[in-house]
């Protein structure tokens, strides 16, 4: 393991004692400089079954909360627009949109009844087209719906997502087609919405389809052996590269990877932390994220209160850094630097390859219990 | 008065009066993080380290018996060999759910123990080794680098209480050969194993017992208390849907002791009671002759009546465990052996639930909101 990291170390060009390092790592895992004017934005909860959007400084300082229906989950961004979507997490009913500057109400979404929204939707790149994952649950099949922004929001269509129980979705470089996490779980509202139906069975996969037709173009699963592991979270870095994280539905000393990469067109490639990480990562990644520099994959592991780093050129382990309850994950404008968000209410600012971990300043946001996912909104 | 009626009704009244003592829990402020400090540092630095030096002695008389066994094979020796083994295993089984550091670190717990193996591994594999016998198989350092299905407890046991085996050991044959000088390489592995293990464990200890912000590692002394709450809390899990429903099967005609966990040697539930021995260190702090009664888990519990419940509650389990015959196969042969063997898993079930409920609530190692209820 330090082998590896002596080596990531080299190729990133920070061999040297710290203060011969490039000033934008340098300060990096330091207090935010001050043109760090960057917006932070999630879903939350209060100490009262209060579900929140809230979105805080790079110092952690809230902006401001909006109250939700219900409990959220991931946050979409439409590019170049005030517009955030806000989608109920699974078995979800409500959609929100929402001005990122103030958290005002600008439009809500309505899932059909034959339908539960997943808490994952992603924009396209010219903000026309929100897509989110649904669950069409008496047919146990996934499907990616499609909203016209410029025309309130109407529900234009629904593609099949090649799948069961799709969670989160992402744009492929160029913008034309969206990787779709299947994660294998079928539900039914008449059984809570959120109890496995299918463990025996489930058969996730990665999927891309075509945004504008919904053609299937790439599929890929993990062998059959690992067919309980629920892919569930994924990024993809500029260059294409999609790094997965998994959730074991299996016995909690199985030994099974957690982490894939996919290159669309190749096999997943499992990967695994060493064992004394492994295990400590509890069969359970609850969010992904590339850095800056797309060389850096963070993988949050909340039931182990740690998030692992991996180096996305060489799919090597890299280093872990505690984080209890922590899992929203959000890549600042740094190389290898994070900012980390928890449960428990921290916010912290993480850095990846000197391996430092230091607490947002602002005490304001440790009012809240940070949700699973973080998105960066670049000032 | 039938066994699962009685524990029914022990269990459930001590529930009602552990409801009263969590109700009042709920309001309770933050346990100051200095308060995990004592805990950790007395289960991590004065338990384990004693219980590690035992395991580690243990394998080092397994080895040393059944290398004089094979110098001079022999029946009665044979008993000393397999005497031996139980009480390597005895002390393993016992810290087994201790499930953290250099216990999992390259692999250790599957190298010293490969179960459960859902696939028959470690048997295809020792039928064939059996049939080819590789010479690397007899040298213990060859051997470390072998499949994990191959080097410890289940291989030994293969080789020290299966019938045909046992036949081949005493009559010294060409197999029987092969048998002792490769069960002589798995026990050297062994001790080999348990001294890393031994030596490895004060490092670990003190980055746990020392948590604090700069650790990028354990930020908190609660955050590494949690792992010890979670080895508690996995281990009895894994007793209940592993060293149990694993044999117990969809139901009765489903039911296969084979399944069940060290039964070539007929000692699945004496494994289980030997569990159980090791988790209640977690939580009390004494551990045999070692530590010290209430320092554990249970020094954060400031309700008397609900640490008395949970003691129990556990004694109770204990009891049904020993009450049992040491082997699910024996057991299963009974009558009511299935019934027997549901009503223990039950009672597991139970433990697991207070220690949810009540350990993890009135600890605050329970788990946070997206460890307990993420996506």
């Amino acid at each position: 393991m330090r082998h590896q990291r002596r080596e990531f170390l080299k190729l990133m060009g920070v061999g040297g004692a710290f203060t011969l390092l490039p000033l934008n790592i340098a300060r990096a895992a330091s207090t935010p400089a001050i043109e760090d004017r960057a917006v932070y934005i999630s879903a939350s909860a209060g100490d009262a079954d209060d579900f929140y959007v809230s979105a805080f400084n790079a110092s952690g300082k809230i902006l401001f909360e909006q109250a939700l229906p219900g409990r959220g989950h991931d946050i979409g961004l439409r590019p170049n627009h005030v517009d955030v979507a806000a989608v109920e997490r699974r078995p979800g009913l409500y959609g929100l949109i929402l001005d990122r500057h103030t958290g005002d109400v600008r439009a809500k979404l309505h899932c059909p009844e034959d339908r539960r929204f997943y808490g994952h939707a992603i924009y396209s790149n010219d903000g026309r087209f929100l897509y989110i994952t649904e669950n069409d649950f008496d047919h146990a099949r996934g499907v990616v719906s499609v909203w016209d922004a410029e025309d309130g929001y109407r529900r234009v269509a629904e593609f099949d997502s090649f799948g069961t129980g799709p969670h989160e979705l992402h744009l492929m470089p160029g913008g034309e087609q969206l990787v779709i996490a299947n994660g294998g779980l079928h539900t039914h509202p008449d059984f809570d919405g959120r109890t496995a139906l299918n463990i025996d069975s489930m058969e996730p996969n990665l999927s891309i389809i075509d945004r504008h037709t919904g053609k299937l173009i790439h599929q890929a699963s993990l062998k059959h052996d690992w067919h309980q592991l629920s892919i569930r979270h994924l990024d993809v870095a500029a260059n294409g590269t999609i790094a997965a994280g998994f959730q074991y539905q299996g016995e909690i000393n199985d030994q099974v990877p957690l982490v894939g990469v996919w290159q669309p067109g190749k096999e997943i490639r499992p990967i695994e932390a060493p064992d004394n990480v492994q295990y400590r990562m509890r069969q359970y990644c609850g969010s992904v994220r590339f850095d800056a520099s797309g060389q850096v994959f963070g993988i949050s592991c909340p039931r182990g209160g740690l998030v692992t780093f991996w180096d996305a050129k060489t799919n090597d382990f890299l280093t872990h850094i505690a984080a209890p309850d922590g899992c929203g994950l959000a890549a600042t404008d740094r190389p290898g630097e994070f900012v980390g968000t928890s449960g428990l209410g921290n916010g912290w600012r993480m850095d990846a390859i000197r391996r430092k971990r230091v607490e947002l300043p602002d005490d304001s946001h440790k009012s809240l219990h940070w949700d699973n996912h973080l998105r960066r909104i670049t000032a | 008065m039938p066994l699962s009626s009685s524990w029914r009704i022990t269990l459930l009244s001590t529930a009602a009066a552990l409801a009263v003592s969590f109700t009042s829990q709920n309001a309770q402020a933050d346990i100051p993080d200095e308060n995990y400090r004592p805990a950790l540092d007395h289960l991590l630095t004065k338990v384990m380290p004693p219980k590690l030096d035992d395991f580690h002695d243990a394998t080092g008389d397994l080895t040393k018996s059944i290398t004089d066994f094979c110098a001079s094979p022999d029946a009665d020796d044979l008993k000393d060999v397999q005497e031996d083994f139980h009480n390597a295993m005895d002390i393993w089984q016992e810290i087994q759910p201790w499930r953290m550091g250099p216990l999992v670190a390259k692999g250790r717990d599957q190298h010293i123990e490969y179960w459960p193996d859902k696939h028959g591994t470690a048997a295809r594999q020792f039928r064939k080794l059996l049939f080819s016998k590789p010479a690397s198989y007899t040298d213990p350092v060859q051997l470390a680098e072998a499949s994990a299905a191959l080097q410890g407890f289940p291989a030994l046991e293969e080789v020290l209480f299966d019938d045909s085996n046992i036949d081949h050991l005493t009559k010294g044959d060409e197999d029987g050969v092969f048998l002792c000088q490769y069960g002589t390489a798995i026990a050297t592995n062994l001790q080999t194993i348990t001294g890393e293990l031994r030596d490895e464990w004060p490092e670990f200890a003190e980055a746990m017992a020392t948590a604090g912000p700069d650790s990028m590692d354990y930020p908190t002394a609660k955050f590494a208390a949690t792992d010890l709450y979670r080895a508690l809390h996995e281990g009895l899990l894994i007793i209940s849907t592993q060293k149990l429903g694993r044999p117990l099967g969809e139901n009765e005609k489903d039911a296969k002791a084979s399944r069940a966990e060290s039964e070539v040697s007929k000692r699945s539930l004496r494994n289980v009671a030997h569990n159980l021995t090791g988790l209640l260190a977690i939580y009390d702090g004494k551990w045999g002759d070692v530590g010290t009664e209430g320092a554990g888990l249970a020094s954060l519990i400031d309700s008397s009546l609900l640490d008395r419940s949970f003691r129990l509650n556990w004694q109770t389990v204990t009891d049904a465990v020993l009450e049992r015959p040491e082997s699910i196969d024996t057991l299963l042969a009974q009558s009511d052996g299935y019934q027997s063997l549901v009503d223990l898993k039950s009672q597991i079930d139970f433990l697991i639930t207070l220690v949810e409920n009540d350990i993890g609530g009135t600890t605050q190692l329970g788990g946070g909101f997206n460890a307990l209820d993420g996506d």
